[in-house]
């Protein structure tokens, strides 16, 4: 599959911030990539490197394979942007700015598609922008992104003023442009909405990448937290290789499982007396927070 | 060529938002040029009325208000019009242009807009492009206007030639002041910061111009102020100054576009620095809350009225040596012997100088007008303090900020008197200063009215203070009539040191005043946020 956004080895510092650390992901043609992280771990840096708005100190940035910086008129053609805090002039209406947004992507204004954003998103483009509620403001970006073809889209937090119901239009938005084969890079710290949107989650720390790939894999790699006690005494139970973080606590076993080693965990107890056996079943919420703690965290 | 990628588009849609603003801005600056023209043919049409008015207008204090004499050799209408509408005229374009420039720059990236522009496909330096074509185009149109009104209503001596020239100077003083503008918001990564930085640059002009024309004359070509000034268009009609200016500015706008080229969005290159974790306890009080909004502006503010206070009161012993040997002019001036001419100069610029000081007085009050549009009064008024309370933090702040500054200026005015020479009773002079803050109060009542009752007519209160500003500034050059006059709250106040201190004019105007205050307050306690 062809690789449309392509980062490898990006650095950044503001001052003594080290805000991106030899950073590297990729998204590839019609792929939806959740790009998750804890509050200024870097994501909205790497949106606007990529967008060109910030230069890269390190690194190679490539959309559609051209330079972001330097590329930028051109690549910004083909991409839509929503940031998480959108900001308008304020004697403008609504939808003369979508109009505006529009005509400056060089794209006639297809009546019937915004009308049915329009519609769809409950707005009303003919009030001042400085009457706008938080969400409106963000409505008037989603529906400028929306209402043209794009071959990526590029969000940050763009539902972080939207009530549910919004959300829900937003999600539906993004699968349409997606069924036509458009890329999504989606910055979120909505987990329950890049669960169910996204095939990729990039998870980033501190500005360094922690974990990316399918969330599949991911569940996969996730490990169980088990508790047990049996009768006998357990020989080398901390030198199993599926066996991490090992520590007994009152004549109980507590360990971190590799999920897809409970055969093996199970077969290993096959001759002891177990008297108590608890575990914690691994959520998508447990990958995320394991990184976003950053004193407790696993990595 | 990327880089200027839709800078037309991004041109109409800048125009689009600011038309009615820069409208507004273009009849403000016509009517003056309007009022210049017909009040100087009016009053001075006749040959001996322009005599006297040369020798007056070669008094080391009228040049230092209004610029150097000019067409001595010939005195015309022109002239006279020339010398004493070009440096406010100046600075009131400088203002525009400043304004118009850090707006859709800096402004438009502190909120974020300009994002949202740049991640559309516009070259990088569209958005800009665009901001200096307007202030090109502004600044055109206003040259044309001027110098059409000019030969439409002027007399034989305003030449076509002057015409054009004088358009050309107020043209070129508006870009230049643009270009510097787009320079400081470069390298301030906020709005206010850039706005200051501009403004001190104005301010700087202004000093060094004084100065230049009281003897340093070198200090004048190095203000752009001094520098369009020496075109002196209807006397010598000198086009120099013109290219040095347009020189200038296009190597500003140059490195401005580069430095734009080269920098992230959001980012100045001036350093910001870490704050503190904590509130310190003065920021925890509702009086140290507003000090610390305004903390910064107040240091420039005081900066500014002393060095101002210190140009003007260094040049008073050149007054005296001057005045005292040219008898023709002590002719003219002294209406009344017994007053001194020294002391008429102080009067007047002291009551400038007092205009100077309400301008940071009411800037401190309207920052609550600021936080208001912000959406930042919400939480103040929100917690457990009262909203009379709130307000009053403002209104006291601004009164202490006034007392504060006139202190500064008139001390800075008269040590500098002293210290070059001129013996002076610098309880005189702190005593001029006083006199005039309870009109600057009323000043502040309205300004408290306007955004008490109608947050929305809050900018009334600089078409106000304008008025009372050019009603004294140009007072002695128009004939205005009384009841005009009396409109202006600092027309009542006794021209110290030459007049006497009066009790009843500083008790009267300070209970208006107050009345005024308590007004708005009410306004305010009863009146939605928003
Ligand atoms: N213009 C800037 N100047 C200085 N430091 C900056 C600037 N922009 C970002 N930073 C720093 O870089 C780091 C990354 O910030 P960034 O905005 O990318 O975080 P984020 O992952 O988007 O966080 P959030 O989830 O809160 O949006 C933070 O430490 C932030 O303080
Ligand atoms: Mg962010």
């Amino acid at each position: 599959m062809e690789t449309l956004i392509k980062v490898e080895n990006l650095s950044k510092a503001f001052g003594k911030t080290q805000a991106l650390d030899q950073v590297s992901f990729e998204v590839r043609k019609g792929e939806i990539v959740g790009f998750i992280g804890p509050n200024g771990a870097g994501k909205s840096t790497a949106i606007r490197i990529l967008l060109g708005l910030i230069k890269a100190d390190k690194g190679r940035v490539e959309i559609f394979g051209q330079d972001v910086w330097k590329e930028a008129v051109d690549i910004h053609r083909r991409v839509a942007y929503v940031p998480g805090d959108v900001n308008l002039w304020p004697n403008l209406t609504g939808g003369e700015v979508i109009d505006l947004f529009l005509s400056l992507r060089g794209i006639a204004v297809d009546r019937k598609r915004k009308e049915d954003l329009i519609r769809r998103f409950e707005f009303d483009p003919t009030k001042k922008c400085r009457a706008y509620s938080k969400g409106n403001r963000q409505k008037v970006a989603l529906i400028a992104a929306f209402a043209a073809k794009a071959d990526v889209y590029i969000f940050d937090e763009p539902t972080s003023g939207l009530d549910p119901l919004q959300e829900q239009v937003f999600q539906e938005c993004t699968k349409e442009a997606l069924e036509k084969g458009a890329s999504v890079l989606l910055s979120s710290h909505i987990l329950s909405e890049v669960e169910k949107l996204c095939d990729k989650v990039v998870i980033i720390r501190q500005g360094n990448i922690v974990e990316a790939g399918s969330l599949d894999d991911l569940r996969h790699l996730t490990r169980v937290l088990i508790s047990l006690k049996t009768v006998e005494a357990l020989p080398d139970l901390d030198k199993q290789p599926f066996v991490h973080d090992f520590h007994m606590k009152k004549g109980e076993y507590i360990f971190q499982l590799d999920s897809d080693h409970l055969n093996d965990l199970l077969a290993y107890l096959q001759p002891f007396t177990v008297t108590q056996f608890e575990s914690a079943p691994p959520k998508l919420e447990d990958l995320f927070m394991r990184h976003y703690e950053s004193t407790r965290g696993g990595v | 060529m990327q880089s200027h990628k839709l800078t037309g588009q991004m041109f109409v849609f800048t125009l689009k938002k600011e038309w009615i603003t820069l409208l507004l801005w273009l009849i403000g600056l016509a009517a003056y040029v309007i009022i210049g023209v017909v009040a100087f043919i009016e009053i001075y049409g006749e040959p001996a009325e322009l005599e006297a008015m040369a020798m007056a207008m070669q008094n080391p204090a009228m040049e230092a208000l209004f610029g150097k004499a000019i067409g001595m050799d010939n005195f015309t209408v022109g002239a006279l019009y020339t010398q004493s509408m070009t440096i406010i005229g100046f600075v009131l374009i400088a203002l525009m242009s400043i304004l118009l420039v850090v707006r859709n720059t800096r402004g438009e990236e502190e909120d974020g807009t300009l994002e949202l522009i740049q991640a559309l496909p516009v070259g990088r330096l569209a958005h800009t492009n665009a901001t200096i074509i307007l202030l090109l185009a502004t600044n055109t149109v206003l040259a044309i206007i001027s110098s059409v009104l000019l030969l439409l209503l002027g007399d034989a001596s305003m030449t076509l030639h002057g015409a054009i020239l004088t358009g050309a100077m107020y043209g070129i003083s508006g870009i230049l002041f643009g270009a510097v503008a787009l320079i400081t918001s470069q390298l301030s990564s906020n709005t206010r910061g850039s706005m200051m930085l501009a403004f001190s640059v104005l301010g700087g002009a202004y000093i060094l111009r004084i100065i230049g024309d009281a003897g340093l004359t070198v200090l004048s070509w190095i203000s752009p102020l001094g520098l369009l000034y020496r075109s002196e268009p209807f006397a010598s009609n000198n086009w120099l100054p013109i290219y040095i200016g347009l020189l200038v500015t296009v190597l500003l706008l140059i490195t401005a576009l580069w430095l734009k080229k080269h920098r992230d969005i959001g980012a100045g290159l001036l350093p910001d620095r870490p704050g503190k974790t904590r509130a310190s306890s003065l920021l925890q009080t509702s009086l140290g809350f507003v000090f610390i909004l305004i903390k910064v502006p107040l240091i420039a503010w005081s900066a500014a009225m002393f060095l101002l206070g210190v140009s003007y009161g260094s040049i008073l012993e050149d007054v005296q040596d001057l005045l005292s040997g040219n008898e023709i002019i002590e002719q003219i001036l002294a209406s009344d012997p017994s007053i001194g001419l020294v002391e008429q100069y102080m009067s007047m610029i002291l009551a400038v100088m007092a205009m100077i000081t309400t301008i940071a007085g009411l800037q401190v009050f309207l920052r609550i007008r600021a936080e208001e549009k912000k959406q930042r009064l919400e939480s103040v008024v929100a917690g457990n303090r009262s909203r009379q309370t709130v307000i009053s933090g403002f209104t006291l702040t601004a009164v202490l900020s006034m007392f504060w500054l006139q202190l500064v200026q008139s001390l800075a005015f008269g040590g500098a008197a002293l210290a070059t020479g001129y013996d002076i009773e610098l309880l005189d002079v702190l005593l001029t200063g006083m006199a005039y803050i309870p009109a600057m109060l009323i000043m502040l009542g309205v300004a408290v009215i306007l955004f008490g009752w109608i947050p929305k007519t809050t900018p009334i209160i600089w078409l106000y203070h304008g008025y009372a500003f050019i009603l004294l500034y140009f007072g002695d050059l128009f004939d205005i009539p009384a009841a005009f006059n009396r409109l202006s709250p600092f027309y009542h106040v006794p021209a110290l040191p030459s007049e006497e201190w009066s009790w009843e004019v500083t008790v009267t105007l300070s209970v208006v005043a107050l009345v005024l205050i308590a007004i708005g307050t009410v306004g305010f306690r009863q009146r939605d946020i928003n």
